[in-house]
Formats: structure tokens, sequence, C-alpha cells
């Protein structure tokens, strides 16, 4: 017998699959831009969980500044979409920088003119600063909740400087690129299929290569350093150069969402860089189940799909029942709605077996 | 914006008034930061929900001092005791399940904030509120080149009696060497009959209260909104780790770290020198993760 069937890898992999196949069959039935519009953001917020559930689940670093890299590559999106706007002869400055009397295009933005290098730099540069940032801490061997705090406090750190810089970044208002994101000739509209599609692909892509990832022996070796960091460095493994590129991995998808959700609301501002927004990723992998990356995919839709048709119905109370429901998953289900599911699984496959393999296994135990 | 808007040239009474605003912007780090040292130093619990309690006790100074006519040397009593009974409420209820997870903690506290936030908003309203600066702390302190208000002195005069009271609490009663027994080795420490759940309960109260008292200042020096907390929150966390979580450490990284903030900003301005602060407090705890003062106490 196959015992349980939530930890059959072929069951697995046949959910994911279905759930994405799913997922993009969507626009077949729904044809409100608007609520296409909306899915595609959730798609964005579970991409951002699947990234938290990599980083925290499989890894054990409760990184609260996953926004880092979301932010910077919101704002590389929104440079690169603001430059396709502008025209190098005739408007070759955004406006807001002339209201700010910046007299040339800072050197910052200069290669944003190319969308390709806009990309790369959009999704490259996040991806680098991550590396950078977690070799700096656990090449030192910082661990739990030093990591939160020292990422919250990197986090906070970029939140005021794009604040401060108005002349670079538009400051509190933020970059609104007035045209949609074009590739070519052709452009995504934000409430269109298209960019619905890209942003779910990016879920798809990213989600299944992370799961193929946790299945090698990469992934192996990332949570032997979850539950003992010690005993596997004892083992001869370099702890701190898996944690890093772990790190970096999921700064890399954090950073993806970052370009679809500019993509898809055609604006980016400091908030994309708040706290409490990187501490609601966490929530949205925690809810779902961290140890799980569907899970986490899961708990981001329910909670933003609740927050969104609840949360207009019952407005005043909404923060409060968000909070409960979340109190209530970290003290009675760690492992959230995913560890549920676990549990019923493992009920229904002990009760089917209990007649035969209990007394084999008592046999063997016996000899 | 040219380099010289950015950057103010050094000249000596500015800097020198700024090196005295440091001094009032480390008392109020201090005091957000020093019930967060307690619980964090006692439980290894990291409370998110800190910033909340501060909160709390804005609003409830706001309270006895608007609603029941109270004076103001009164109400922050009050606060402190009606702030440290909500956190025994709360060490009871959601903190104590997890001591053993404390990542979950800070996950749990979070939602506790979430709670708190909106709470106060569905009773209080989201417009913001005023606690009442009393006549006798209308002055302001002018010599030649400083000038402080005297709600400012009295904060620094505040915090430094609230540090000087934990420290006697900690180091001179018995119920403070049994808090650091519980510390260094809750096993060892109940084996010698020490109830340290008991004791958990009662620092956190205590952490809680303290936070209670600060709020109730901050009140007076900043309108009162429902999400007032999560402005000290950072900062809070980031003086008691630079510290090294310990009390005397605390005080010293409060104000290293308030005279850094305020001479970065006198050099440019006030959230580039965040920037600068929190990077260096980055690169400092990669360096040092334990912290400015380390006791030697086992890390959690």
């Amino acid at each position: 017998m196959g015992g349980n069937l939530y930890h059959n890898k072929r069951a697995q992999w046949l959910t994911y699959l279905g759930a994405f196949v799913l997922l993009a069959l969507v626009p077949l039935i729904v044809d409100n831009p608007f609520t296409l519009n909306q899915l595609a953001r959730y798609s964005v917020y579970a991409m951002l969980a699947v990234s938290v559930s990599l980083v925290w689940g499989y890894g054990g670093i409760l990184s609260l500044g996953q926004g880092i890299a979301f932010g910077l590559a919101a704002y590389g999106m929104g440079m690169t979409m603001q430059m396709q706007f502008q025209d190098p002869e005739y408007d070759p400055i955004p406006s807001f920088m002339l209201t700010n009397e910046l007299e040339s295009l800072p050197l910052l933005w200069e290669p944003f003119w190319s969308t390709t290098a806009g990309l790369i730099l959009t999704l490259s540069v996040p991806t680098l600063f991550f590396v950078v940032f977690g070799a700096l801490m656990f090449q030192a061997r910082v661990a739990g909740v030093f990591v939160s705090i020292m990422t919250i406090a990197m986090l906070a750190a970029w939140y005021s400087m794009a604040y401060d810089m108005q002349p670079f970044t538009a400051g509190f208002n933020g970059i609104s690129p007035p045209l949609p994101f074009s590739l070519g000739e052709f452009s995504f509209d934000p409430y269109g299929v298209p960019a619905y599609l890209v942003c779910v692909g990016f879920l798809a892509a990213l989600t299944l290569g992370a799961k193929f990832l946790m299945h090698t022996k990469f992934g192996l070796i990332v949570q032997a350093i979850r539950d003992d960091a010690e005993r596997a460095r004892m083992l001869g493994y370099n702890v701190a150069a898996y944690q890093v590129t772990l790190f970096a991995i999921s700064g890399f998808i954090a950073a993806c969402a970052g370009l679809c959700w500019v993509m898809i609301v055609q604006y980016v501002s400091p908030t994309a860089l708040e706290i409490t927004l990187s501490i609601a990723m966490v929530v949205w992998a925690a809810v779902g189940g961290r140890l799980s990356l569907l899970g986490a995919i899961v708990g981001a839709f329910l909670v933003n799909g609740t927050q969104s048709y609840l949360g207009d119905e019952l407005q005043q109370v909404w923060l409060l029942v968000l909070g409960a429901i979340f109190i209530a998953v970290v003290l009675l289900l760690p492992k959230g709605l995913a560890g549920l599911l676990e549990l019923c699984l493992e009920r229904l496959s002990s009760g089917k077996r209990s007649s035969d393999s209990r007394p084999d296994l008592a046999k063997e135990v016996a000899e | 914006m040219s380099v010289h808007d950015f950057w103010t040239p050094f000249s000596f009474l500015p800097f020198l008034n700024a090196l005295f605003i440091g001094i009032s912007l480390a008392s109020i780090w201090l005091l957000a930061a020093l019930g967060l040292t307690i619980i964090y130093g006692t439980m290894g619990v990291i409370n998110l929900a800190h910033g909340e309690f501060l909160m709390l006790g804005a609003y409830s100074t706001f309270v006895f001092q608007s609603l029941l006519g109270l004076p103001f040397l009164v109400c922050l009593p009050l606060s402190f005791m009606v702030v440290a009974t909500i956190g025994l409420l709360i060490e009871r209820t959601i903190v104590r399940p997890l001591y053993a997870r404390p990542l979950d903690t800070l996950l749990a506290t979070w939602g506790l904030s979430l709670i708190l936030i909106q709470g106060v908003r569905l009773i209080f309203g989201g417009e913001p509120q005023y606690v009442g600066v009393p006549e006798w702390l209308n002055f302001v302190l002018q010599a030649s080149f400083i000038s402080l208000s005297g709600l400012r002195i009295f904060i620094i005069v505040v915090a430094i009696a609230l540090v000087a009271l934990t420290w006697i609490l900690l180091y001179r009663t018995r119920f403070g060497v049994m808090v650091r027994a519980v510390m260094e080795d809750k096993e060892m420490a109940q084996s010698f009959g020490v109830n340290a759940s008991r004791v958990y309960a009662l620092t956190f109260a205590y952490g809680a209260g303290l936070a209670g008292i600060a709020g109730g200042l901050f009140g007076a020096v900043k309108t009162l909104f429902p999400d007032m907390g999560s402005g000290y929150i950072v900062e809070a966390f980031l003086v008691v780790v630079v510290g090294g979580v310990q009390l005397v450490g605390t005080v010293i990284s409060a104000g290293l770290l308030g005279e850094l903030n305020s001479v970065f900003s006198y050099f440019t301005n006030d959230t580039f020198a965040r920037f600068v602060l929190f990077t260096m407090v980055v690169v400092f705890l990669r360096f040092r993760p334990q912290g400015l003062i380390s006791e030697g106490v086992t890390r959690r």
C-alpha cells in the first residue's frame, strides 16, 4: 500500500499541474476584466508566498525582507515602463523629475532606455542584492530571529531610501507609467488575458521549478540545514553557501513577483517596501502551510480573496478577524491548511491500513 | 538637487544642538526599547505587538486625562497598570503556548497587533487624538545654542528613572535574582524551586507596563493614531539587539544610535540618516551578532 497520499510524489506533481492548468483556464469562464486583474494580483501574492515558503518553510530562515526584492524589482519595472513612454528627442525626462528640478536624466535611469536591459536589471539587481546580503548574514552564522531582525532593518532602510530619493523615485507619490508594458509591438493591457497568463505562467514556472529543486539533493541538504545546521556543518556541508543560494532563489522569485506586479497595476510606490507587506507574505505562507509550496499559494489566494470580498462588507472588523485567524493558525495549525490536509489523508490511509499493516509492524518490531 | 542642498556643512553651534537633539531621541528610543529588552531578554520572545503596547499606553493616558480629567503625572502610572494587565492576559493566552517556538511568537504577536490596532480604531475612531502637555512642562530651555522643550527634558528624566528602577528590580531584589536565574538556565532555576511560569508572566507584564508609560509620553510628543506603534517597533528592536539584549547594553546602544541618527540627519536629512543607520546596524550585527555587551548567556 502507498501509505499517506499526501506524501505520494506522483500525486503531488499531479495536484500542482492540475492547479496551474485550472488557473490558466480561468479566462475561458471569467470575462470580467476587473476580476481577471484581481486574480492576476493574487497570483503575484502567491509568488511572494512561494518565496517565503521556500526560504522559511524549507530553509528555516524567517526572512521579513522579501519585500526588498519585490520592491526593487517593482521599481526596476516601473522605470522600464516609464522609459518606454519617454522619447529620447522630444521628451527625454519623466515629468516628476522636472518638478523636482532635475535637468537631465540621472545616470541610474539611463540603462532603462532599453527594455531588455531594463528587464535584466529588474531581475538581476534584487537577486544579486540577496546574494550579497545573504552572504553577509549567513557567513557570520546569523540565524533564527536575528535574521528576521536584520532583514526587517534592511527593508526599513530601503523603504526610507525610496521615500527620500524623490528626484529619482518620485518619493511618496511613486511612479505611474502612463502606458501599459509593451514588448516589441505587443502591449500588455493590465486588464487583459495576456497579462494574466504571464502572471500565472511565472507563478507556475517558479513554483514547479522550486518544487523540483526541493526534490533534488540540494533541496534535501537545505532541509537538513533547517533541522540542524550544526549537524549539517559537521557532515562537511558548506552551510552558508546553501543558505545564500536558497535566499537568493527566494529573492529571485520575489523579484519576478515585483516585475509582474507593476505590469498589472502600472504603478509603483514605497508601499511595495512597507514592512506590513513583507509580514503579510509570511502570513499567507503560514495560513496555507509553509512546508508546502502549493499550500502557500492557496494561502495567498484565500487570505487575499477573503479580504477583497469579505473585506468590503466587514471593513470594520476584517482586521480583527484576520488577526484572530492568524493567531489561531499559529497556535493550533503550525503547518497551516496543508498540514490539516496531511492529517486528514493520514487518518484516511491509516484507517484503511489499520486492519492489516499494524500487525506487520508489530511483527517486525517483535523480530 | 545639488550636492549643497543635500549636504549641510559643519558648523559648531548647530552641530552641538544636533547632539542635544540626539540625547532626546535616544531617550525616546530607550523608553520604547526598555520593555522589549526585558521581554526579549527573559523569554526570548520577539513581541511584534510591542509597538501596540506603546499605542495602548498612549490611548489609556488619553482616556485618563481627557475623559476622567486626571493630572498627567497620575495618568502615567495608571497607564502602566492598564497595559501591564493587558500584557499579563496576553502572556497567559497567546504567548505561553509558544515559548518553545520563538519564530512562531513573532507571527502570533503580529496577528495580535492587528487586533489591537483595529480594536482601538473601532473604539476611538481613526481620527487623531491628543494628550495634553501639562502647564508645568510648558517651558523651553534656551541656552545660547540649545533649545529643548520641557517635555523633552521630562522624557529624558523619566527614561533615566525607569532604567534605574528596572536595574534595582533586576539586580537588587529577590524577584530580580529569580528573573536572572530563569534567563540563564530555566531548568536549573526551576529545580531550585523558582516558579518559571510565574516569573515569565510577571516579567512580560512589567515589560508591557514600561511600554505603557513610554506610550503615554510619546502621546504627549506626537498625535495619537491607532497605528502609531509601527513607527517605533523597528528602532526599538535594533536598539535591543545592538545592545546585546541586556539592560546596560540597551542604554548604551540607545544613546549611540540616537546620537548617530541625529548627527547623520544634521549633515543630510532624516530619512537618509535612517537609511545609513539601519545599514550600519545590519553590518554591525554581521560582525558582532552578540551585540555591544554580551553577558555570555545562552543565545536564543
